[in-house]
């Protein structure tokens, strides 16, 4: 039977690259955490289109561009806004309680 | 969990050569230098536009319309980096200058954007990368290239498949198929546009867009030839960043008209960093990367000692 998901610390607020995308290793998963100008979300890291890690992209607050062919994702939604980035990407429901990023896994 | 992807960028921290903070701060983005360095690009093709007008009833309108034509292909240049989104920070702004860009020299911009994709994913690779320049096999390989013949035959050939709505195999890997129709009606609209031109200076007797644009094209892209040839070319066949892209020291001029593209290997290194923050990642760099000092001149010294067999082959390993 699969285990009951359940909120997860994930990493400190304070250990964030505020206002950019922080690469974040958890049980396995490469995860990209964005501290967006509305808040923070996070994101299975790689890029749907030629899996470099997100992180290492340029990030305006609200899109992330891959660092290897510049596609764009909205790092609200993980929404694939512009080619050559097609399929979204995998957004994990997160939330900070107590100045800890959680995650539901 | 599957292996890491090894992006340069990837690489470069993984060797200590660059922290995130070093990179992310070079990553920042702003219109102004942008701006600023395209008025200057309007201003220099005024000017050696105005040179041809001057020289119109002489001789002499041979040398201007080939010093405009230099500058004229260098849309390259910011085409390239309008595809990396490094010149302007608005990135709409983007897509507008390098589809005029491309308009220009017959470069369609989104088919460009895709097959310079996997030029970066497969930088020097035999078979993977689709702007590989081969290493010339003889003077004569070495001359045709450069003479832009078979550029310009690849470049028609290509325009004219795309219009009839056909890709080559190689194509279909690199362009993803809901974005067919895009190529093909990319190359269509580019293909009227020169139409209608032509016609317009048919019906009116007016020739400006020859001897201001196509025939300096033209004139000028054995430059360009000349230029791409230094950034790969002679390097080895290897995806080591290190090892497969050269930086050139090239006059302030030259690397004016190049948006900076000289410090390639950077670029590479790093392709989301804008265009004016390459000389500074290059400081960060210049110790980690191939630099040939003496410029274009000094690759194709490394590239003509290479097929005239005083050194040795950068593409010898791999073909034996």
């Amino acid at each position: 039977m699969a285990r009951e998901k359940t909120w997860q610390d994930l990493i400190n607020v304070a250990d964030l690259f505020a206002g950019d995308a922080t690469p974040v290793s958890f049980q396995g998963r490469e995860l990209a955490v964005f501290d967006t100008k509305e808040g923070i979300t996070v994101s299975l890291a790689r890029c749907t289109h030629g899996a470099a890690n997100l992180c290492d992209g340029y990030f305006n607050g609200t899109h992330i561009e891959c660092p290897l062919h510049q596609g764009l994702f909205d790092a609200r939604s993980g929404a694939a806004v512009a080619a050559p980035a097609r399929v979204p990407l995998r957004m994990l429901q997160a939330r900070v309680v107590g100045g800890v990023v959680q995650i539901m896994a | 969990m599957s292996a890491p992807v090894l992006t340069p960028i990837t690489q470069a921290l993984a060797d200590g050569t660059l922290t995130r903070v070093e990179l992310k701060t070079l990553m920042q983005r702003s219109n102004g230098p942008a701006f600023r360095h395209l008025a200057l690009w309007i201003v220099v093709l005024a000017c050696t536009g105005s040179l041809i007008f001057l020289a119109y009833d002489s001789w002499l309108i041979w040398p201007a319309m080939f010093l405009h034509g230099v500058v004229m292909v260098h849309h390259f240049s910011l085409q390239h980096e309008c595809c990396h989104y490094t010149v302007f920070k608005t990135r709409w702004i983007n897509d507008v200058i390098g589809n005029i860009c491309g308009f220009i020299i017959m470069l369609p911009n989104r088919h460009f954007r895709y097959e310079h994709c996997d030029h970066h994913t497969y930088t020097q690779l035999h078979g993977d990368d689709p702007e590989m320049i081969e290493l010339p096999q003889s003077l004569g390989g070495y001359f045709w290239y450069l003479s832009s013949i078979p550029y310009w035959r690849n470049k028609f050939t290509e325009l004219a498949r795309h219009t009839m709505g056909r890709l080559t195999p190689e194509e279909e890997r690199f362009i993803p198929r809901p974005e067919h129709q895009t190529i093909f009606w990319e190359a269509r609209l580019m293909l009227i546009g020169y139409l209608v031109i032509l016609a317009a200076c048919t019906a009116t007797g007016w020739w400006a867009p020859i001897w201001y644009w196509w025939l300096p094209v033209v004139l000028g892209e054995p430059v360009m030839r000349f230029i791409r040839m230094t950034e790969h070319v002679g390097k080895p066949c290897v995806r080591d960043m290190k090892e497969n892209t050269r930086t050139n020291y090239v006059a302030r001029p030259m690397q004016f008209l190049a948006w900076n593209m000289n410090y390639h290997a950077e670029h590479h290194y790093a392709a989301s960093v804008p265009f004016y923050a390459l000389p500074a990642l290059h400081e960060k760099l210049k110790t980690h990367v191939a630099v040939e000092p003496r410029g274009y001149l000094g690759a194709h010294i490394d590239i003509l000692g290479q097929l005239t067999g005083r050194t040795p082959r950068s593409d010898a390993a791999e073909a034996g």
